[in-house]
């Protein structure tokens, strides 16, 4: 290490110009600066955008970019959607052998905006002709307009905060908004209990997805002329909750409802029961996962939860998607965020299949072969085991077949199941 | 390979390094740098967006001196911030001024998620674009970092730039030698915050989209390791470090799920192997040296005491 001189030394070395430590330095930091910019002038020049949508459309296959969280806070989704679409490749494999090839490319979206668009930007340059992704509402924002900008056709399979389609043409969605899902489990609770008067409200406050989902509860518990006798907020990554349980348990709740993180939420159910509440319990879209199960064991019993996606629907598809589900991960029914994913590669590789065969995929461009996909996506409707969907012309899911489940542990507590109660048919949102 | 957006996420990130480095050049452990980038972007978010005079299209165009204007003003309004607060947390040294710039990063965080006018938890999106690819925010971003360096390089030689050296070695000293230590370190941590703010418009654009998850306390950890990683001894540690722990995730994509392990390792490695950083003065000392030793070697040797 050498200390900078003091001033005194440094005014003493100026008589030898160009050679004292100061000068060397600052010649030497000129050199470094010149190398650098040389350096960054070269990158920029390598990787300028050589758009690859401007090339013909090669007749291999196909490939689908994913950029899904597999790392950082959302990863909990992540690994659910990969196994998602891991079991779509599959099926894809083995229902159209014939048709167009498709072969999929998943790359880490992270859980933060600059990871996503780096990971979008990627793909893009790859030659993806179409993409699925990213986890996490706040980056699609950040990611989404790359593709919009870029003609990319995006799929997103979880992102439920209001205006993702709108994002642009090119950006559509296979998960219901929170709006159409959530009011669905508060209306079950209040049908099992109508004499409810005190309701509690919990959410992360400096969650997207929280924030957004707990305004639609709270528009549902008004409808019925309900309002909350306390609304406490939390923070992401808390996990201790026992000073806003407390003060919460003091208004004698008959009803809590939760609108956080899968985590969090875990933890928030296992304190609310250990703290005495005994009343209902209704969660939000963040619990949708099984993942659950472990943190808040036998006290995760009896919570109820509006889903878009029932492992108890009987049509072909979901028990294809069950039975391939069954052989890599055992014997549990497959979560929700799971069968989004699988339905994101499907509606996909269907509308690629009908392309192929009315003849769009030969002759063409890549950006034109995405656009023309693009249309072709949202011109059809698509048997997944969600249900029955389709799009609206801006990119919004319409799917018509909802579910309230509640959970129901097994006798041990470590392992549970969402178990069906009610199925719900939305008028208006036909496929 | 290094596309053109990752390449303006390295540059971005060197301007943070560089925000850091500022006022550890004056002996000051401040960890703001985030708070100040936040105010930055917020700033350029909501203009561009709620602000119609500054010609914000309805196809999301956005006129270029807008952008450049954002950045000058988002520079200011956290430059008067950090005059505001600097005159309180810098009577702090040490790890007690790094705690409480960790508290100004959260206040800001907090009261841009709480504000009723930045949208919340969701944050500002459809932010305009003044560029049709990310090609173009390489060069304001090249020219913010041009200019950073060019005033970091100045410094070396000037009052104000000995008088911060003087205090990192010796506060005390420093302050018996006649320097009004407060203003050297206020001001430094007044170009530092300038320096953030407009990184932080500049960034607002080129990510579509800003939130209050931009600035929280993980990226002030992470904008020190670009410090700890490149050195903090010379302006140009800090651009290395920015540069190559931005691109870095991203280069080891190949490896896959093991990627960030990768990472996490670098870090941990840079400084066992590095404890100076990987840009030293030797380092740099030698560099300047090069080619001169026929002409300068001797009188050199005899300017050493």
């Amino acid at each position: 290490m050498t200390p900078t001189p003091p001033p005194s030394t440094a005014v003493s070395n100026d008589t030898s110009r160009s050679s004292g430590p100061i000068e060397r330095r600052q010649r030497g930091a000129l050199r470094l600066a010149a190398l650098l910019a040389a350096g960054i002038g070269a990158l920029a020049w390598l990787g300028r955008s050589s758009d690859p949508a401007a090339k013909p459309l090669t007749a291999g296959p196909l490939t689908l970019g994913a950029a899904i969280a597999f790392t950082g806070n959302a990863n909990l989704y992540g690994q659910d959607q990969r196994m998602g679409l891991s079991l779509a490749e599959r099926w894809a494999g083995t229902s159209a052998p014939q048709g167009r090839a498709v072969r999929l490319q998943m790359e880490d979206g992270a859980s933060d905006e600059p990871s996503a668009i780096a990971a979008f930007n990627l793909l893009i340059r790859q030659g993806v002709i179409a993409l699925i992704g990213p986890t996490l509402s706040q980056q699609a924002f950040a990611a989404n307009p790359i593709a919009q900008r870029q003609g990319v056709p995006v799929v997103a399979p979880s992102n439920t905060a209001r205006g993702i389609p709108e994002i642009g043409h090119f950006i559509s969605r296979v998960s219901a908004q929170s709006s159409v899902i959530a009011p669905l489990s508060i209306e079950e609770a209040l049908r099992r209990d109508p004499s409810t008067k005190h309701v509690a409200v919990f959410y992360a406050q400096d969650d997207a997805y929280s924030t957004a989902e707990v305004a639609i509860f709270q528009k549902a518990l008004a409808a019925r002329g309900l309002t909350p006798v306390t609304v406490q907020r939390t923070q992401l990554a808390d996990n201790d909750f026992q000073t806003p349980i407390t003060s919460a348990l003091q208004l004698r709740p008959q009803l809590v409802v939760l609108s956080v993180q899968a985590v969090a939420g875990g933890n928030l159910i296992r304190q609310l029961r250990e703290l005495g509440y005994r009343g209902q319990i209704v969660v939000g879209n963040g619990l949708n996962t099984p993942n659950i199960y472990p943190i808040c064991q036998r006290w995760c019993d009896g919570i109820l939860i509006a889903q878009a996606y029932s492992p108890e629907l009987n049509t072909p598809i979901n028990r294809r998607f069950q039975q391939l589900f069954r052989q890599t991960h055992g014997d549990r029914p497959p979560p929700q965020i799971t069968a989004q994913a699988f339905a994101a590669y499907q509606v996909l590789f269907e509308a690629i299949q009908r392309l192929q065969r009315k003849g769009g995929l030969t002759g063409v461009t890549l950006g034109q072969a995405r656009a023309d996909l693009m249309q072709e996506l949202l011109s059809g409707t698509y048997d997944t085991p969600l249900g029955p969907i389709g799009f609206s012309p801006e990119g919004e899911v319409l799917q018509d077949r909802f579910y309230v489940a509640e959970v129901r542990m097994a006798p041990g507590g470590r392992d549970g199941r969402f178990a069906l109660v009610r199925e719900r048919h939305l008028q208006g949102s036909k496929p | 390979m290094i596309d053109n957006g990752l390449l303006v996420q390295m540059l971005l990130g060197a301007l943070l390094g560089l925000s850091v480095y500022l006022p550890l050049a004056a002996g000051q452990l401040s960890l703001a740098t985030p708070a100040f980038y936040a105010v930055g972007g917020t700033l350029a978010a909501l203009l561009s967006t709620r602000w119609s005079a500054l010609g914000a299209t309805a196809d999301g165009g956005f006129p270029v001196p807008s952008l450049l204007l954002e950045m000058a003003l988002g520079g200011l309004l956290a430059g008067l911030l950090a005059l505001l607060v600097g005159r309180l947390v810098l009577r702090l040294q040490g790890i007690y001024l790094a705690i409480s710039t960790i508290a100004l990063v959260e206040i800001v965080r907090v009261a841009i998620l709480n504000l009723p006018f930045t949208g919340g938890a969701v944050g500002i999106f459809a932010i305009p674009q003044p560029f049709a690819t990310a090609a173009g925010y390489l060069l304001p971003a090249l020219a913010l970092l041009a200019l950073a360096g060019w005033l970091c390089q100045r410094l070396e030689l000037m009052p104000l730039g000995r008088a911060m050296a003087a205090i990192r070695n010796d506060e005390l000293a420093a302050r018996c030698m006649g320097i009004d230590t407060t203003r050297v370190k206020l001001i430094a941590f007044v170009l530092s915050a300038v320096l953030a703010g407009s990184t932080g418009a500049l960034a607002a654009h080129f990510l579509n989209t800003w939130n209050a998850r931009q600035g929280s306390f993980d990226a002030s950890i992470t904008t020190l390791a670009f410090v700890i990683l490149g050195g903090s001894r010379t302006w140009l540690g800090p651009v290395v470090g920015g540069l190559l722990l931005t691109a870095l995730p991203e280069l080891l994509r190949p490896v896959g799920d093991a990627r960030l392990v990768l990472f996490g390792l670098v870090i941990l490695l840079g400084p066992v192997l590095a404890p100076q950083g990987l840009i030293t003065p030797a380092l740099l000392e030698r560099l300047g040296g090069w080619g001169l030793r026929s002409a300068a070697g001797r009188d050199a040797e005899g300017a050493q005491p």
